[in-house]
């Protein structure tokens, strides 16, 4: 009950009115940079920065944090009205709401994305409140082995859900790791797969790819099949916003599956990016309207998003009790910490009670602003969608150029989206399935670097990954859920049943 | 179309600021990118950022000034995009003594020669750590408890500063240690919480917040003599506390990172006198003594012949260590 | 007219040497398992091989016209390609000038001529979404995020 008391004292900290002020510049600019790919929080984060030097270290932070909730809901609308994710957590979000959009339902999509990802938000922050320092122990007790089982239970989750030959999707799946792995190795410290492009050294970035491979790939898709969107109609539809929101109870099982996934992926190393591409995944398997995921389905919308923001509130754990960044914009805001002169670590909880427990009830506050404002904006980014394709096409081109060269700066990265473009195309054409893809070149590395450091731990011996019960168990369950389809085949094949096969399926 | 550009171009020249008259001394004419070799959050960019926000505030010169990450490549992005810019005078590089190591270690398309010094403006020292419980309680109980048994020493990136020190000490001590290198030191200061590495040779800053928090506690520190005092850390000790490395009998007695400002190569002798007369200008400023205060580096300012001395000895000595592990490349 | 064996023939032809590309260059970085320690090629070796395997089963499943899609004959006719190509080509040469022209003319004249000559607009609302678009990046980018879009060899000739 203690932490209850801190959280009130909390609230007097957090409701005030500059704080409520800097909390809806901080969500505006944060819509805006999640709205641009190619920006994101990290971005908009280290730019605001410098201004927050002469703040309080509480009302800084209110109004980063706030700047990242902003991000993070609107990462996900170029997603559902563009098919460009603007952050690696939004992709899956596109596998169900641009279909959705698509369709003539912009609105809904929006809604229910945004509803969901509150709820998310939500069950995140009352996790950080009351569980705090159970969570800090827990993330802890992660080690190289661990790490790496929590990433290969992500792969596992996700492997083998999507309707494409799996030769294919071997080879997209392998494609990823390659090009995860271009760049400099943190094990070896050594230089890998530049092929004498020197500038290749630091890698490929994933928004570079993510931009080609599926907002250039699916501008050439539509061009061909001289698609255009069913007309959205003109009137700004608010009954459709609070239908949306009013739909989401009847998805109460994916909710709260999706944001207990998104939780613990957002404390263990896994991230919202593991915790949404799982999420679906894992609804996709075990929702009554499987299916039909992938067709513009509410409840892959809802499934992806709740553990999106679930697992993006609760990085923040990490971060103030171990003083581990679950995320970038994370790794920005600890920077901020340092300057201000407080130091993340599990003291920040015994010396700077006001500022945590503000800060803690500025994620209430802000996320509640950031929902309202963000809703706000529907029926706005929902006329988008009403602009001719001709006008559009050349709008969506310039801003996947200028996306991928704000990532680095870099000539390169706009050649190399252009060319991520053809492949995306040529792939989705070819029904190669593309999410495989994107998620090894997120967490490909990672996986591999875990994976090492543990082989460098147990002298090459592979038993290090059944050393203790967690990760056992964790291993085990990763081959459990990819071995699952593998049985339903069997299964399918000696019923003699090929109802499967006649299904239209979306190749995600 | 020519209207478009035309009005573009106007607006542009407008918006930029205009052209000032040349004088003899040289001063920037647009707006100055300082690259850091760091991503976000980094100590790298964070020092980028400070002397970013030090310049605004004082007004050191007219020009915006823009701070850009390129930390891909543990870094060597940076520094590959600085050679490319060669003779640029308004790209300004903040990174590490990596810009001569890495080249040492690993096949990167630059070195420290493709670009003009500027300035080190921090020293980041570095400390023995192990975890709050562990039963030794100096280096000489540490290092008698690594010879009986192979310990895991735990470091931010391979073949790089973190990697050297711990070579060094397993040279010196006549002791084994398994390396596994880490994305950052941070990551490494939790493995360390976590019990999963036996020990870690963090900057002060890396390791603070877990020192203050009891999950680690330093065992000496790699310096000549005690680091300055400061505020206490924990309740009864603060950095002076903390033995230097010599005292207790581990004979390595200096190493440090410094940060370091470079210019790309080929710019005239007015340019570089330009920026190393800016750094000065920061860090005359109150605020950098604060910035150096609450990240517990050491101020230092080295410039000119004696930034150069110190590339040249510091290369030796890294030199001498990648050559016996076998790290160099051809 | 693009017939869909010939285009599964170039993707699986394309991945394959991708493989080829990825095998040759981590032999570079060594590969082995060892007490030591995994190899940094040891992985991208491993990924190079699925990918040149799998290449070649998709090389013979498209040749022989077998798969998933076996039934489409055609993957792209002449009037598809016709509008593919409408849009891919400009968008490359928008992409090929920067470096040139930079990013606000650039992007201003590839809006210009996509809108404008094939008559879908009127000239007039050409030019002013032409006129608008680097405006904005203008503002959003090198004013409130400050990301120095490329100016281009031109700006510096001209001395930004």
């Amino acid at each position: 009950m203690e932490n209850l008391q801190s959280l009130l004292h909390g609230f007097t900290i957090a409701i005030t009115v500059p704080h409520l002020t800097l909390m809806v510049v901080g969500v505006l600019l944060g819509i805006l940079v999640g709205v641009l790919p190619g920006l994101g929080a990290p971005n908009g984060v280290s730019l605001l920065l410098p201004l927050t030097f002469g703040m309080q270290p509480v009302s800084a932070i209110i109004l980063l944090s706030s700047m990242y909730w902003g991000a993070l809901f609107g990462g996900s609308v170029t997603s559902i009205l563009f098919n460009i994710p603007g952050e690696p957590s939004s992709v899956a979000t596109t596998f169900d709401g641009y279909p959705m959009a698509r369709d003539g339902r912009p609105t809904t999509a929006l809604a229910t994305a945004f509803g969901s990802a509150a709820f998310g938000a939500l069950v995140g922050v009352i996790l950080i409140t009351f569980l705090a320092s159970w969570v800090a122990q827990v993330a802890l007790a992660f080690g190289p082995p661990e790490y790496f089982a929590v990433y290969f239970l992500a792969f596992a989750s996700f492997i083998g859900m999507g309707g494409a030959a799996p030769i294919k999707t071997l080879v997209a799946l392998a494609i990823g790791f390659a090009i995860a792995a271009i760049g400099i190795d943190t094990v070896s410290g050594s230089v890998r797969l530049t092929m004498g492009i020197d500038e290749l050294v630091k890698g490929v970035s994933f928004v570079v790819a993510v931009m080609g491979l599926f907002g250039i790939g699916e501008l050439l898709i539509a061009v061909e099949e001289e698609f255009h969107a069913r007309a959205v109609s003109s009137r700004v539809d608010w009954k459709e916003v609070f239908r949306a929101l009013g739909r989401l109870p009847h998805h109460g099982v994916a909710l709260l599956r999706s944001a207990a996934i998104g939780c613990w992926m957002g404390i263990t190393p896994g991230g919202p990016t593991a915790a949404s591409f799982m999420s679906y995944g894992i609804a996709k398997r075990f929702s009554r309207n499987g299916s039909r995921f992938g067709t513009g389905e509410a409840e892959g919308i809802v499934a992806p998003e709740t553990a999106d923001h679930a697992a993006g509130t609760s990085a923040l754990l990490p971060m103030l009790s171990l003083g581990i960044p679950g995320s970038a914009t994370a790794a920005v805001m600890m920077g901020g910490l340092m300057i201000w002169g407080l130091n993340p670590g599990p003291m920040l909880f015994v010396d700077q009670k006001d500022f945590v427990w503000g800060l803690i009830a500025s994620m209430y506050v802000g996320n509640i602003v950031a929902v309202v404002l963000v809703l706000l904006t529907v029926p706005v980014f929902a006329a988008l969608m009403r602009i001719p394709f001709a006008v559009i096409a050349p709008l969506i081109v310039i801003i996947c150029v200028v996306g991928a060269y704000s990532v680095s700066n870099s000539y390169l990265d706009i050649v190399l989206m252009l060319g991520f473009g053809v492949f995306g195309y040529l792939f989705k054409k070819l029904h190669y399935p593309l999410a495989p893809l994107v998620l090894a070149i997120v967490i490909g590395d990672k996986a591999e670097d875990a994976f090492r450091q543990a082989m460098l731990m147990s002298k090459g011996s592979l038993g290090i990954f059944f050393a203790n019960r967690l990760v056992t168990t964790l291993v085990l369950a990763g081959i459990a859920l990819l071995l699952l389809p593998l049985a339903l085949q069997i299964v399918r094949l000696l019923r003699k049943t090929d109802e499967a096969a006649h299904e239209k399926v979306r190749i995600i | 179309m020519k209207i478009v550009s035309k009005l573009l171009l106007s607006t542009t020249l407008l918006l930029l600021g205009g052209a000032l008259p040349a004088t003899a001394a040289w001063k920037p004419q647009k707006p100055i990118e300082f690259v850091a070799t760091a991503g976000p959050g980094g100590g790298t960019d964070n020092l980028a950022r400070a002397v970013q926000s030090i310049i605004t505030k004082y007004k050191l010169t007219d020009q915006p000034v823009v701070v850009v990450n390129k930390g891909g490549g543990s870094g060597a992005e940076g520094y590959v995009y600085g050679k490319a810019s060669a003779g640029d005078p308004y790209k300004v590089i903040f990174g590490t003594s990596n810009a001569w190591q890495q080249p040492l270690v690993s096949k990167v398309a630059f070195n420290y020669t493709d670009l003009t010094p500027i300035a080190a403006m921090a020293q980041d020292e570095f400390l023995l750590w192990v975890k709050q419980d562990a039963p030794y309680k100096t280096a000489g109980d540490f290092l008698k408890a690594a010879a009986a048994s192979e310990f895991k020493m735990g470091g931010a990136q391979s073949k790089d500063t973190d990697e050297v020190l711990t070579r060094m000490i397993e040279k010196v001590a006549k002791v084994r240690f398994t390396y596994i290198p880490f994305k950052s030191g941070a990551e490494a200061a939790v493995q360390l919480a976590g019990g999963h590495i036996d020990a870690h040779v963090n900057n002060p800053s890396e390791s603070l917040g877990q020192w203050r928090g009891s999950t680690q506690r330093p065992l000496c520190a790699f310096s000549a003599k005690r680091l300055p005092q400061g505020p206490k850390v924990t309740t009864s000790e603060g950095w002076s506390d903390v033995p230097t490395c010599v005292e207790q009998g581990l004979a390595i007695s200096q190493y440090e990172q410094p940060r370091t400002v470079w210019l790309p190569g080929k710019v005239s002798p007015e340019q570089t006198a330009f920026y190393v007369d800016l750094m000065k200008q920061v860090q005359a400023t109150p605020e950098w003594k604060e910035y150096i205060e609450k990240t517990s580096q050491v101020d230092t300012f080295l410039t000119g012949k004696a930034f150069d001395d110190f590339i040249k000895q510091d290369l030796e000595h890294v030199k001498q260590v990648a050559g016996e592990q076998g790290w160099l490349v051809k | 007219m693009i017939s869909r064996r010939a285009l599964e023939i170039t993707a699986a032809a394309l991945t394959g040497i991708f493989g080829v590309a990825v095998i040759v260059s981590s032999i570079d970085n060594g590969i082995g398992w060892s007490s030591a320690g995994v190899d940094a090629g040891t992985f991208p070796f491993l990924t190079g091989v699925i990918i040149v395997l799998g290449s070649l089963y998709n090389l013979g499943q498209g040749a022989l016209g077998r798969g998933t899609l076996a039934i489409v004959r055609t993957a792209v006719t002449s009037s598809e390609l016709r509008r593919l190509a409408g849009l891919f080509v400009p968008a490359a040469i928008f992409v090929a000038v920067i470096p040139l022209v930079g990013m606000y003319l650039a992007s201003a004249g590839y809006v210009f001529a996509v809108l404008a000559f094939p008559r879908r607009q009127s000239v007039l609302r050409a030019l002013v979404i032409a006129a608008a678009t680097p405006l904005a990046l203008y503002v959003v980018f090198e004013r409130m995020f400050q990301v120095s879009l490329p100016h281009g060899a031109l700006a510096t000739a001209f001395g930004f």
